[in-house]
């Protein structure tokens, strides 16, 4: 069994790349996570983790190496805790967490 | 498992019946295909294909029978059976089981059969089986019922277990009630002779020999051919012989047929055990025991059968401990009693009267020396047999003396020759007048030896009258001579001699030896037994030699020196008190044995001949000589003053000295005082101002010679208070007239004050005259005799010196003070008081007093008398002492208390530093139980374990006192010999009566200690059958129970719990209580608990599983009023579904700590009212709440209110709310328990919502997901926010995944989660077996990232690593 993870790309209405993410990411599906970051985009994208309700360190680890290639961060309070703990809104412009 | 495909719907699982359904061809038997089948048949069968219970589906007209695997053992040989017709499969049961299902089948109406018993041949035997059934109807999908549904268990082992379990706590409750052995075997008799063991016969060991004799038979009535044994009978003797059991098997060719015990054909066979004695003891009987066909003889029947030998082994063993313990506690105290009564009776009642025969009849002789011959001679028979009767009673004073330990030595170095020349020389004329020859052998030893004056001459005139009555011809003879180190002293006789056999009894006191012939045949049979009490005081030894018609010979050994005798009693040459002749009895008795019969006054004078210096006896008749003192310091004056009063007739006693003469008149006061007027020390003068002052030596006459002439030295003396006056020089006829003079006038003067002292002397009542300052001025012998004070001492000025010691032992100083002051404040009165005598051993004194005017003085003085009472005192303070013993021991709970607190009585009694009790059994290490700090064997001092040690070489019940301060014991014990031992600090004497006591309450102890024993037994028999009844430990997670009988009596009951997991998930809960105590209410409780059961798995819910169980137990004897609480618990959500049946309330507490109680859905208890309906109500138990069930034996207490109870245990739980359940139920029980235990029993149940989470994964990162959703319904189930789940969510998840990725990176394994809440704590654990590695920040800076995630998420995080694997430990708090 996998955990279950639903990544699409599409483009905003200004024209910048955004990854939409639904589901869970833990160790278990972090390299596809990471595949999926990327490839969808030459510059940095929004990632829209707002459909997310689980990550780990697996997760973040993923973010932190990619941390240049993400231009905006959109989750839920619900991750709030998790990317502030480790220190990723300090690296990472975020929106919705607080 | 609830989506499973429709193909496997009717016959799922890999079960072997699973198998066998699928492959069964249905489509050409009666019951078609299974396409075909009602909806109901199909669920049944699947129901019943996935259970773990045996069931079966009945299905059509006949009945057909399907089956799951857990039906496979009770189908034994009938397997195969899958859709038969049931009549076929049972057809041995059929008409007991086929009616039942009909009933169901026709009145639709479920019913069940609780532990039926139905004879059952399955393995080759008609064994006797015991079932329950539940019989539901299953309708088709019309509503017609066409078949059954039966739930079944085989319930044979647990009835059969539970007969055979009562069977033994039966005889388990007849320890301590049998008083024989032969009603042991009774008891044992009349227990048995039932189902399991249809017959009995015990036989036991004639004692002493190896033949057997039946000692019971039980069923009482049984054919007397049966308890033949021999060569055609019982093979007893060989088990005696052997000790093996032996299993008879051809019992129905050896005897008439045996009782049957209830079932249809008798028993064909039988064990007969030995029975076992005392551990490593001889066997001491064997026990035929029949097997009952019912049952194959198996590894359980046969321990069963052994543990019946066991416990009747016991209780015989028991009740030979028993008598013996009981006729040595007897015997003891009967010798004792007979001891007592009889010394004391001699004392008081003999030597009064037999003063006051003597005194009259000397006088008598006097006066009637002139008188007719007849007078004469009749008044000489009744002086003489007076002597002897004196003589008897002084002995018989002297042994009671010496075994009080109040015999007063006073050891003096002398010429042993010397003396015991003189004392045989006493014996000269009657031993010639015998016509035996005397041969006197007595050279001198070159050393003196020591000896009391007093009893040596005892020992020799013993030994002299002995001889001179056995002997007949040849000689008598007396030797002294020395042997090393030792003085050896032989009398010997040429007498008709002891045979051989009679020689070791000798010395045994009354023992007489019966003698062809002696001089006389009077005799008590306690001379020798008091020559070797004597000899044995001074250290040496007494032996005799015989030869049968040849003579005997007596050998004493003395040792030389004074290291054997106790220091303080040994004194110097010549300061021992005058010895006065007591050979005059031995003598005059040795002389009326001879022929003639005759003998004269001459003779009778020379027998009153002075022993070792001292003068003859004053007595009270005037033909007595009068005792004259001499007191003047130049020796030449004093010897021919000496020599003039002898040729005048007087005794006189020579001294040097005004003080030596103050001495002994004070002593002993003469008939009159001869004194010089110029001595050193106490001139004169002097002494007679000092005798005057005394009213006891103030009649002493005095008469004063001095060189200075002259009126005025004359005026002085009488002005002192001398009698008469000489001058010197003086003529001797002058002094003579002058003595002659003052003595009759002092005599007539002083006849009253004579009698008085006489009377005073002869009193057995010790008599003593205080003055107003409570000095005490005047005592007598009696006085002496009882607290070793004599009179040379008075007066003695208070404190008076036989007063306790105020430091060593200030309670009875407060006695004795107490006592006193009553003297000084009241006119007359009495009381007991504890005194010491003079060598320190403590004495009770019974005194009465009055206060009188002295006539003489006009000062008023108390006089008084007082009785040793040690003796009844003793006695009091021993029946006390056993009382109190009994008490405390019948009352202890357990064997270790009762004895701790007996060690604490005697500790009180003896007021000792300590006592110890030291179990000496079979082990190195012996148990030791204190009244001190002392908890250990090794802990104890070398001496004193080496002396505990020593007491296995005692006998027992009896006391060691190896040395002064300490005594010990043994005794039996369960676990072996149990030693006593009592310190008392300080070097106080451990006397006869405290061995005495000890002994009285050490066979007392043994007794109790049995008893105490069987009480644990037993108590270990009844918890082990409760908890064999309340069944398998399995619990579903989140309950925790307890069951604690009651302290006393012992504990059995009707209390239960139970919790049922039904198939659906949910879970039954069941907590009861029957009415009564008892195997009979356990029974009851067994029955009820499973009739519960069943009925729960038919899922109806509570109150109709309550209406079914009242119709169960309208049927049952005993189960009316049976209190009930039934729920059923959805562990998933939390609901609750109860009733009750009169049970009280369950109570809530929830995590706030606020309680409720589960007060509805309340009706009558069970069989009340069995056609009544009940009610249910339902209740959801909120999150992290805590549901506790009880039966009312934990808050019922006398006195107070069943609402303070309850208030009182939810208290409890609340503040127990924050830990785990297992632990709050050991608390619960702890913190309700009364300070001595509870008194009716109690059954407990808690429950926690929700139940702990477990949960198990392969280490894999696919498992991540479902594990996560598994564990987040579960924090929601748990009442946790949406923000602190996903915490835990989080840090549970790398927990995990550490777990997977660090434990398991070579191999795969599994991964362990546990979650448990309580009311304000979360407890997470991950679990795996494999080592984590600490992450390396340098090697990879993302790796601490799950570890800070953890840390951050919760309170508090433990990792802990070892070679078997790791756990992560998590705790967060749960905000109220």
């Amino acid at each position: 069994m996998t955990t279950p993870l639903t990544l699409s790309t599409s483009r905003r209405e200004d024209g910048s790349p955004v990854l939409t993410v639904t589901g869970e990411i833990d160790m278990n599906n972090a390299d596809t996570f990471t595949e999926a970051l990327t490839s969808a985009s030459e510059e940095p994208l929004v990632l829209d983790l707002t459909g997310v309700d689980y990550l780990d360190s697996a997760g973040l680890t993923v973010l932190f190496v990619n941390a240049e290639r993400i231009r905006l961060l959109v989750a839920t309070p619900l991750l709030g805790p998790v990317l502030k703990i480790s220190g990723l809104t300090e690296l990472v412009t975020t929106d919705g967490i607080s | 498992m609830r989506d499973e495909k429709p193909g496997d719907l009717v016959f799922p699982g890999g079960s072997e019946m699973a198998r066998r359904m699928r492959a069964h061809p249905w489509s050409d038997s009666a019951m078609g295909s299974p396409q075909d089948w009602p909806a109901s048949l199909g669920t049944a069968v699947r129901i019943c294909l996935t259970s773990r219970f045996p069931m079966i589906v009945w299905w059509g007209p006949r009945l057909r029978f399907l089956y799951n695997d857990a039906y496979l053992p009770l189908l034994g040989t009938n397997h195969p059976a899958l859709g038969k017709p049931g009549e076929e499969v049972w057809a041995e049961i059929w008409h007991i089981i086929g009616p039942m299902l009909e009933s169901v089948m026709t009145s639709g109406e479920a019913t069940w059969s609780e532990d039926l018993m139905l004879p059952m041949s399955r393995h080759g035997y008609w064994e006797e089986t015991y079932w329950t059934y539940s019989y539901s109807p299953l309708q088709d999908d019309e509503g017609t019922v066409r078949g059954v549904f039966t739930a079944v268990s085989d319930t044979t082992e647990r009835v059969v277990g539970e007969r055979r379990l009562g069977v033994l706590q039966d005889l388990g409750a007849q320890a301590g009630r049998a008083r024989s052995v032969a009603e042991a075997c009774r008891l044992v008799a009349d227990v048995l002779g039932a189902e399991d063991v249809p017959f009995i016969a015990i036989y036991l060991r004639k004692p002493g020999t190896d033949e057997l004799a039946l000692a019971a038979l039980g069923p009482r009535e049984t054919d007397p051919l049966t308890v033949a044994h021999g060569p055609h009978g019982w093979p007893v003797d060989e088990v005696l012989r052997t000790g093996e059991p032996i299993t008879v098997t051809d019992v129905a060719d050896r005897f008439p047929p045996l009782p049957s015990g209830g079932w249809q054909t008798t028993p064909t066979s039988a064990v007969v055990l030995p029975l076992s004695g005392e551990t490593g003891g001889q066997t001491i009987g064997v026990v035929v025991l029949a097997v009952s066909v019912r049952r194959a003889l198996d590894e359980a029947y046969r321990s069963f059968l052994t543990l019946v030998a066991r416990q009747t082994a016991d209780l015989v063993n028991a009740a030979i401990a028993y008598e013996a313990q009981q006729r040595r506690a007897e015997e003891l105290a009967e010798l004792d009693r007979a001891k007592t009564l009889f010394f004391s009776n001699v004392s008081h009642e003999f030597r009064t009267p037999l003063t006051l025969i003597m005194g009259p009849l000397q006088e008598l002789r006097g006066v009637l020396a002139d008188a007719d011959e007849r007078v004469r001679e009749e008044l000489d028979v009744m002086y003489r047999n007076g002597l002897r009767l004196g003589k008897l009673v002084n002995t018989l004073l002297d042994f009671s003396r010496i075994e009080a330990g109040r015999m007063r030595a006073r050891y003096e170095p002398v010429d042993l020759s010397a003396v015991t020349a003189e004392l045989a020389s006493v014996f000269r004329s009657a031993v010639e007048k015998a016509g035996l020859a005397f041969e006197v052998d007595c050279p001198p030893l070159g050393e003196p030896v020591h000896i009391d004056r007093g009893m040596w001459e005892k020992v020799i005139l013993n030994l002299l009258s002995n001889a001179v009555k056995f002997t007949f011809d040849g000689s008598v003879r007396v030797s002294v001579a020395r042997d090393g180190e030792h003085a050896v002293v032989t009398v010997a006789d040429t007498g008709i001699g002891v045979a051989e056999n009679e020689l070791p009894r000798l010395f045994e006191r009354f023992h007489r030896i019966h003698s062809a012939r002696s001089r006389s045949n009077e005799g008590s049979g306690i001379g020798l037994a008091l020559v070797r009490e004597l000899v044995g005081l001074h250290g040496g030894t007494i032996t005799a030699s015989s030869t049968a018609g040849e003579g005997t010979s007596f050998a004493i050994r003395l040792p030389l020196g004074v290291e054997h005798l106790p220091a303080e009693d040994v004194v110097p040459a010549g300061a021992q008190d005058a010895v006065f002749a007591s050979a005059d009895p031995y003598v005059q008795e040795a002389l009326r044995w001879l022929p003639d019969g005759e003998r004269d006054d001459s003779d009778d004078l020379a027998g009153s001949v002075v022993v070792g210096g001292a003068v003859p006896a004053s007595a009270l008749g005037p033909s007595k000589p009068a005792r004259v003192l001499v007191a003047d310091d130049n020796a030449d004056m004093l010897q021919y003053l000496t020599r003039l009063l002898r040729s005048g007739g007087y005794q006189v006693t020579a001294v040097v000295d005004g003080q030596e003469a103050l001495e002994q008149v004070r002593a002993n006061a003469p008939d009159l005082v001869v004194s010089d007027v110029m001595m050193p020390r106490l001139d004169g003068l002097s002494l007679v101002t000092a005798l005057r002052a005394e009213s006891r030596t103030a009649g002493v006459p005095v008469l004063l010679l001095s060189a200075r002439a002259g009126q005025e030295a004359s005026i002085e003396g009488l002005a002192a208070g001398a009698d008469d006056y000489l001058v010197k020089p003086f003529a001797a006829a002058d002094l003579l007239a002058r003595v002659r003079a003052n003595v009759e006038l002092s005599r007539l003067r002083n006849h009253h004050a004579q009698w008085r002292t006489a009377l005073v002397d002869s009193l057995q009542e010790a008599f003593f005259v205080c003055d107003e300052e409570g000095a005490v001025i005047e005592i007598n012998t009696a006085f002496t005799d009882i607290l070793g004070f004599g009179p040379e001492d008075l007066p003695y000025r208070p404190v008076h010196p036989w007063w306790p010691d105020q430091e060593t032992d200030p309670e009875a100083y407060r006695l004795t003070s107490a006592a006193f002051s009553q003297i000084a404040t009241e006119a007359k009165g009495s009381y007991i008081a504890p005194v010491e005598h003079r060598d320190g051993h403590r004495l009770w004194a019974a005194a009465s007093f009055s206060w009188v005017e002295d006539p003489d003085s006009g000062r008023r003085v108390v006089v008084g008398t007082f009785r040793d009472v040690t003796a009844e005192h003793y006695a009091v303070q021993r029946e006390t002492a056993l009382a109190a013993l009994s008490l405390r021991v019948s009352e202890a709970e357990s064997l270790t208390d009762a004895l701790r607190s007996t060690l604490a009585l005697l500790r009180e009694l003896w007021r000792a530093d300590r006592v110890l009790a030291v179990t000496l059994g079979d082990s190195e290490q012996p148990e030791v139980l204190s009244t001190g700090p002392e908890d250990r064997w090794e802990r104890l001092p070398r001496p004193l374990r080496d002396a505990i040690g020593a007491l296995r070489d005692e006998p027992l019940l009896t006391v060691a006192v190896r040395e002064a301060g300490s005594a010990g014991i043994t005794l039996e014990h369960p676990r072996g010999l149990l030693a006593v031992w009592i310190d008392l600090g300080e070097n106080r004497p451990f006397s006869a009566e405290d061995q005495t006591l000890l002994a009285l309450l050490a066979g007392r102890l043994g007794q109790g200690l049995h008893r105490a024993h069987q009480i644990d037994q037993q108590r270990e028999t009844a918890l082990a059958l409760q908890r064999a009844i309340l069944g398998p430990s399995h619990l579903p997670d989140g309950f925790a129970v307890r069951y604690e009988p009651a302290t006393r009596p012992l504990g059995v009951g009707g209390d239960w719990y139970d919790t049922v997991e039904l198939p659906d998930g949910r879970i039954g809960i069941v907590v009861g209580d029957c009415v009564g105590r008892g195997l009979k209410a356990a029974t009851v409780m067994g029955q009820l608990r499973s009739a519960c059961r069943a009925l729960l798995l038919q899922d109806t819910g509570p109150a109709n599983t309550l209406v079914a169980l009242d119709r169960f137990a309208a049927r049952l004897s005993g189960a009316i009023c049976t209190t009930v609480f039934c729920g059923v618990l959805d562990p998933e959500t939390g609901h609750l579904v109860y009733a009750s049946a009169g049970h009280p309330p369950g109570i809530v507490t929830r995590a706030d700590g606020t309680t409720l109680l589960l007060q509805e859905g309340r009706s009558l208890p069970l069989a009340v009212q069995p056609s009544a309906e009940r009610g249910q109500a339902e209740y959801a138990l909120p999150p992290r709440a805590t549901l506790l069930l009880y039966t009312d034996g934990l808050i019922e207490r006398r006195r107070r209110s069943l609402t303070v109870g309850m208030d009182q245990a939810a208290a409890v739980v609340q503040e127990g709310r924050a830990i785990p359940v297992d632990e709050l139920a050991t608390h619960i029980m702890t913190r309700l328990a009364p300070a001595a235990g509870f008194d009716d029993d109690v059954a407990l149940l808690l429950y926690r919502n929700p139940a702990p989470l477990q949960v198990t994964f392969p280490a894999e990162s696919g498992g991540l997901a479902p594990v996560r959703a598994t564990l987040r319904r579960w924090l929601e189930r748990a009442g946790l926010g949406t923000r602190q789940v996903q915490d835990v969510l989080v840090a549970a998840g790398e927990a995990c995944a550490n777990a997977i990725e660090h434990g398991y990176r070579q191999a795969t394994g599994t991964v362990v989660l546990r979650a448990a809440a309580t009311a304000d704590d979360l407890r997470v654990t991950v679990t795996d077996t494999g080592a984590w590695k600490l992450p390396d920040p340098a090697a990879n800076p993302h790796r601490g990232r799950g570890i800070t995630l953890m840390r951050a998420l919760m309170d508090q995080v433990t990792v802990e690593s070892n070679t078997v694997g790791t756990t992560v430990d998590m705790h967060a708090r749960i905000p109220a």
